[in-house]
């Protein structure tokens, strides 16, 4: 004889337990997630739908409704020395201020990991530049180094060095100490605060290995901090690219198009041409060749770092 | 996994629908004649002028009118930008635009043609610039045009000194091939421009009271075009003849090569690649220039002696080398997708009076009529410099519906070429071709 002890629901009952468990689960998550889809659709998708179609028009102020055109704006992107020579300079411009202000904000935040006196001064002082609007920066800039009445001028004058910073030979190396001045904050943060959280008893145990200071910076800590590193990179690279305010304040893209960065030939192309259609394709273009790089980046922030210690 | 995928594309499609009843509008409206009208203008004298302008009215006339006038301030390097994307999405935010002659031809498909204004009190180059196929699209408000700036008391010294005399001839028979007398800004040319500007110059003169002999104004900025074109007409030039782009002249070339040398021999700060209307103060201000061509709005503050320590009293005026002063008029211009049209009609007629034109001058503006100006000379003493220099030597560029971008293009096309960068035949070229692509 056999008496069943199980006192559980019959197999059906607790199927549908289950089912009404997860369908709640389904809203639950649905109606969580609404915000974040409603953000998308109203930031991300609407202005990427229209923008896209608008690449394919010939919408200009003189035409507002907008008629396709097929791909007549990207032939004449493609075409016109403009956008090449915008192209190259960003691609240039970025790839030296990404990397100087990549190594420089490393060695910054190594220093100030450090004690020392003056430390929180000298750590509210690196922040300014970045506490300041970019396009308010440049207004100082082109007061502070305006040649007759700029503090900068003076100075060096003082020192006996009469230099023209916006001389079309020294303007553009004075854009990349500008941009370096102002965003190499940005990167000392994120990697300062990614060794803030750095575990010591990795360094300990390097120590006890008999690692020197270089070897373990090479070896346990870059490598640690590698999603950290890839962060503020990926970051500082986005911004880079999309570079305006300051160089357009100072330079409005000139002399000639020498210092035109992608951003300010399409706010030129929407705003001061009124052809919306060449700018939405300008636009559509850069993100298109932006998207591959994506995951890559997203991948290596994502691994821990830890691995690559092992 | 599809659910949620339904859900999410539900999600967006609700969205969607929402942002399609937050569509622009499609037309706009006359309204009952009272309200508020929303005014767009730029901050600077022209729009604190205009700010006393509308008080007045505010507390007077619109209390009978039933109608209150808000002024919106925007940037005054991006007031077009925004009204530009205000018109791409058909917005009736605003009721009356700020425009200026260089941009109502692009800007008319979003503007009502002002019909029924007595135009009769304005200098006709402002209204002529402010007409776009045969119909006024603005009301002129304030006329700006160029002179040349220039040092009284260094010209003076130069003219009293026989040994200055002399050297000034041997700097201009190198510089221009024959030798040539100092003269009275009043009367240079664009050689005694050139002269003068290598005379003041420390490379050229180390004896030279000033470091620099002018200030060009030369950064890739369309409001730099506008003083370049002065330099193109004052050698007999012109952007287009009979439709057809002209900037393969050779006056083109001569324009463009005085600037490269007097940029090239460093008679002018190497800055001034980047500069504009504050840096071109700025050198004056602090005087390191004898002499700059230069804006109207800018004479009040030289001789400022709070604005201006070191240089006031000591300025004085004449027209710009070559007697040819581009002039533009900043305007104000209704909004095609206005709900309240009437109201802003209304304005637009009281603006159009010379009692709102002289609470204007007495502000601090320099409105577009010459009665005004004349009447008004006690406030400001280069008044009636702007009225003679207008009526004399104005003149306003071909007006079509690409004129902004033209601008701003040849800024661009030419900027290299102003500072000795591109040769002058090769910036020319592209800036011919491009222009006549946009004359169409």
């Amino acid at each position: 004889m056999s008496t069943s002890l199980d006192t559980r629901p019959a197999l059906g009952t607790r199927k549908r337990a289950v089912a009404a468990r997860k369908r709640s689960r389904t809203i639950a998550a649905g109606v969580l997630s609404l915000p974040l889809i409603a953000f998308a659709a109203v930031f991300v998708v609407y202005p990427l739908i229209t923008g896209s179609m608008t690449a394919f028009q010939a919408s200009t102020l003189f035409d507002l409704a907008g008629t396709f055109n097929g791909i007549d704006n990207f032939t004449s992107l493609f075409t016109s020395d403009g956008f090449a020579k915008s192209a190259g300079f960003t691609v240039l411009f970025s790839a030296i201020v990404v990397t100087v202000e990549m190594v420089l904000g490393f060695g910054l935040a190594l220093l100030v990991n450090r004690r020392f006196p003056g430390k929180k001064v000298f750590f509210t002082m690196i922040l300014l530049p970045i506490m300041v609007a970019p396009a308010l920066l440049g207004i100082m800039f082109r007061l502070l180094l305006n040649g007759d009445i700029g503090a900068i001028p003076a100075l060096l004058q003082g020192l006996g060095m009469s230099v023209s910073l916006f001389s079309p030979d020294s303007v553009v190396p004075l854009l990349i100490v500008l941009d370096i001045l102002q965003w190499t904050p940005f990167t000392f943060l994120i990697i300062y605060a990614g060794l803030q959280s750095f575990p010591s008893e990795l360094l300990e145990a390097s120590a006890v290995d008999g690692a020197g200071y270089f070897r373990s910076l090479f070896s346990v800590i870059m490598p640690v901090l590698t999603p950290v590193l890839f962060a503020a990179f990926f970051l500082r690279a986005i911004d880079a690219l999309r570079t305006f305010d300051v160089i357009y304040v100072l330079t409005a893209g000139g002399p000639g198009t020498s210092t035109t960065t992608l951003s300010i030939y399409i706010y030129k192309a929407a705003f001061e041409s009124g052809d919306f259609g060449r700018a939405a394709a300008a636009a559509l273009i850069i993100l298109v060749c932006l998207i591959p790089f994506v995951p890559f980046i997203v991948k290596r922030i994502a691994s821990t770092g830890m691995e690559k210690t092992k | 996994m599809l659910k949620r995928q339904l859900m999410a594309g539900t999600a967006i499609l609700a969205t969607a629908v929402m942002l399609a009843g937050c569509a622009p509008a499609s037309g706009g409206t006359d309204g009952d004649g009272t309200g508020t009208v929303k005014m767009v203008s730029w901050p600077g004298p022209e729009g604190e002028a205009m700010a006393k302008v509308v008080e007045a009215y505010n507390d007077g006339q619109g209390q009978d009118d039933g109608i209150e006038v808000e002024m919106v301030l925007l940037s005054r390097q991006d007031t077009f930008s925004k009204e530009t994307a205000l018109m791409a999405s058909k917005s009736s935010d605003m009721d009356i635009y700020w425009t200026a002659s260089y941009n109502v031809g692009q800007f008319a498909a979003s503007l009502d043609p002002l019909d029924g204004i007595d135009t009769s009190s304005y200098f006709p180059v402002a209204v002529d610039g402010l007409t776009y196929k045969d119909e006024l699209f603005a009301l002129p408000l304030d006329v700006s045009n160029h002179f040349l700036l220039y040092r009284q008391d260094l010209i003076d010294a130069l003219l009293a000194d026989p040994a200055s005399v002399e050297k000034y001839r041997e700097i201009s028979a190198e510089v221009l091939g024959t030798a040539r007398d100092p003269k009275d800004p009043q009367t240079w040319d664009l050689d005694d421009y050139k002269a003068m500007a290598a005379y003041f110059s420390q490379s050229e003169n180390p004896e030279s009271p000033t470091e620099y002999g002018t200030i060009l104004q030369a950064k890739n900025l369309l409001y730099n075009t506008m003083v370049w074109n002065d330099v193109l007409w004052g050698y007999g030039g012109n952007w287009a003849e009979d439709g057809e782009a002209a900037l393969n002249s050779e006056a083109a070339e001569k324009a463009v090569q005085l600037y490269a040398d007097i940029y090239t021999n460093k008679w002018t700060s190497p800055d001034s690649s980047q500069a504009e209307f504050p840096e071109t103060q700025a050198a004056l201000q602090s005087g390191s220039a004898a002499f700059a061509i230069q804006w109207s709005a800018a004479f009040a503050a030289l001789n400022d002696p709070e604005q201006s320590p070191e240089i006031a009293g000591k300025m004085a005026i004449a027209p710009v080398p070559g007697g040819q002063t581009h002039v533009h008029a900043l305007s104000v211009s209704l909004n095609k997708y206005s709900k309240n049209k009437e109201a802003a009609k209304t304005w637009l007629s009281y603006l159009a009076t010379p009692d709102a034109m002289t609470q204007y001058a007495e502000a601090g503006g320099i409105p577009a009529m010459p009665d005004v100006l004349e009447a008004n000379k006690a406030i400001n003493p280069a008044f009636p410099q702007v009225s003679e220099s207008i009526a004399e030597y104005g003149y306003s560029e071909p007006v079509f519906p690409k004129t902004f971008q033209a601008y701003s293009k040849l800024a661009e096309d030419l900027s290299g070429a102003w500072v000795g960068q591109v040769p002058a035949k090769e910036a020319l070229e592209i800036a011919n071709n491009n222009l006549q692509d946009l004359l169409g």
